[in-house]
């Protein structure tokens, strides 16, 4: 590895640590170890079951995963066109929308959403894509805005369209920037969709929700320690992304 | 309009301008008016100016990156005015100061642009991008995997040089391209420059704001004044000795017949007489007469022996320059 590294001449990040997993699978290691030992009586047994932990947390997962992934398709592209220069005066308008969207709180958002149409996993993630979508939708547009003009300047000059200059030129060297808007808003979701259990679309908020209600530390303690362990995970995965797909030579 | 038979240019123009004229939308003055202007084929010409004249504007019009709002624009004989920019673009090589290299690109890719968009193979492609950085004097297996960050400001210029050459185009726009550097590294890429274009025999439009760049580089030299008036499209020579009017004076400057010294050659002096015995210098025909000149100052003689190309040896004496010199009225180069 630092053979490679002295090789390749460019800077790059260094290789990120191993201590974000390294925490996470601590604190994970930890809790079970905590409940295996524990007395639990009936209620916390049932809901720290093996099988109910892993359904809640995949629950999360999915709920973080749809609603990230509903972000990138929807934001990325609208970053795309509020930077070409026709839609220009588009900007304004949608980059307040999408500020109202994050300044409005994601419990008032899913209530509203549950008393006007349904409770569920959709109305979740409808809920979750308004919370995250501005820095996605904002790191785009600086990423793309960033691109030296006269790179593009000469892109055009040598004959390349409008479209292959977006594609060989802009998107590439405006990736770092868009990815760290994805991964804000991964870890906006990781949090957020704790709230999900109250319109009734499951994930780790469950577990927090469950052991307020019936008042069982342990039960809280091991939705909040997941869920931490989850963004820490989240944020590392992402780094490495980042990592391989920024282009070589910047 | 369609028809173009009127107006079609003669065979040895490559690029016509025709009462090209360019406003910005909310503008109340032209930022370049009715200009017209034939370019020779393999004619090095400078557009020279101040900032503001409408220079860049009108070289950015030949391929279209600013859309004319009237005129129009003939290249290779094929009027070019309404053709796809694209495709016209792909046929004309663009090098301009900030020089543009695609950062997260090697210099092979680099090079390899147009002839990429030109849809070659990647073999043609391969030995194209070798054979231009070998013609810019950069060694391809050093240079080929590179990135642009890892060249000096000299070596990318040549890079951008050898992009703008990559689809072998007949025309070149060049947009200030030694503008942001060193003045010593300047000095060489000019000279490396005039010998390449001895080889290539492009047809070139070059942008500067500085007319010793001007001088020293173009077959003829276009002097831009303010509102995008062209106040004298000739040679360096008649641009010194005949200058149109104050403004080109002023813009010249001072030292106009000085500097004309080091346009004229040896070879352009009539006469002379029978080479004589004593401490004279020695010169060929090439030299200039400035540096001709400054070898008499240096050994403090008067005469000087002109030889050395084969057709018998002259003397000429300090009169018979500065006669020369003085006389000298715009004879291209």
């Amino acid at each position: 590895m630092s053979a490679a590294d002295t090789v390749t001449v460019e800077a790059g990040a260094p290789v990120r640590g191993w201590a974000l997993p390294a925490i996470a699978v601590t604190l994970v290691a930890g809790m079970f170890g905590y409940l295996h030992t524990a007395h639990l009586d009936s209620i916390e047994a049932r809901l720290l079951a093996t099988d109910e932990i892993l359904a809640r947390t995949v629950e999360h997962v999915r709920l973080v995963a749809a609603s990230t992934a509903a972000v990138i398709v929807i934001a990325v592209p609208l970053g795309v066109l509020l930077t070409r220069r026709r839609a220009r005066l588009l900007a304004a308008p949608v980059l307040a929308l999408a500020n109202a969207g994050q300044a409005i709180p994601s419990i008032g958002v899913l209530v509203l959403l549950a008393i006007l149409f349904d409770v569920g996993f959709a109305m979740a993630v409808i809920a979750l894509v308004a919370y995250a979508a501005l820095p996605v939708l904002r790191n785009t547009m600086i990423g793309l805005r960033q691109v030296d003009r006269s790179v593009i300047d000469a892109g055009r000059g040598m004959g390349m369209s409008p479209l292959q200059v977006l594609l060989k030129i802009e998107l590439p060297l405006a990736v770092p920037v868009m990815i760290a808007g994805i991964r804000i808003a991964l870890i906006l979701n990781v949090g957020v969709a704790t709230l999900a259990t109250y319109t009734n679309a499951g994930g780790l908020g469950s577990l927090i929700e469950s052991g307020i209600v019936f008042n069982r530390m342990p039960v809280l303690m091991t939705g909040s320690v997941l869920t931490v362990a989850l963004a820490l995970l989240v944020d590392w995965l992402a780094g490495l992304t980042e990592q391989v797909l920024r282009p070589r030579g910047l | 309009m369609t028809d173009p038979t009127p107006s079609t240019p003669p065979p040895d123009v490559m690029i016509r301008l025709e009462g090209l004229a360019k406003r910005y939308p909310g503008q109340s003055a032209d930022a370049v008016s009715a200009l017209s202007m034939d370019i020779r084929r393999g004619e090095f010409v400078v557009f020279v100016g101040p900032s503001g004249c409408g220079k860049t504007t009108t070289l950015r019009m030949i391929n279209r990156l600013v859309e004319p709002s009237a005129g129009r624009i003939w290249i290779d004989g094929e009027d070019v005015t309404d053709v796809d920019p694209d495709r016209l673009r792909r046929r004309i090589g663009y090098v301009i100061q900030q020089i543009g290299l695609i950062p997260h690109m090697t210099v092979a890719q680099n090079v390899g642009l147009v002839p990429r968009l030109l849809g070659w193979d990647k073999a043609r492609i391969r030995d194209r991008v070798d054979e231009l950085l070998d013609l810019v004097g950069l060694d391809p297996a050093v240079f080929r995997d590179r990135y642009p960050k890892q060249l000096s400001g000299g070596q990318q210029q040549r890079v951008g040089v050898a992009r703008a050459l990559a689809g072998d185009p007949p025309v070149m726009l060049m947009d200030e391209p030694f503008g942001a550097i060193d003045p010593i590294t300047r000095d060489r890429l000019q000279d490396e420059f005039l010998k390449l274009q001895e080889r290539i025999r492009k047809t070139i439009v070059f942008v500067t704001h500085d007319i010793d760049e001007a001088l020293k580089l173009g077959d003829r030299i276009a002097i831009f004044g303010e509102g995008s008036r062209l106040a004298q499209f000739a040679t360096p020579l008649e641009i010194l000795s005949a200058p149109a009017d104050d403004y080109v004076r002023s813009f010249v400057g001072s030292g106009a017949a000085i500097r004309r010294l080091g346009l004229l050659r040896v070879a352009d002096i009539p006469g002379g007489g029978t080479p004589p015995s004593d401490g004279a210098v020695r010169v060929t025909e090439d030299h200039t007469v400035y540096a001709a000149l400054e070898k008499m100052l240096e050994s403090g003689t008067d005469r000087m022996v002109v030889g050395g190309n084969g057709r018998g040896e002259r003397s000429l004496t300090l009169r018979d320059l500065l006669l020369a010199a003085a006389r000298a009225k715009g004879e291209p180069r």
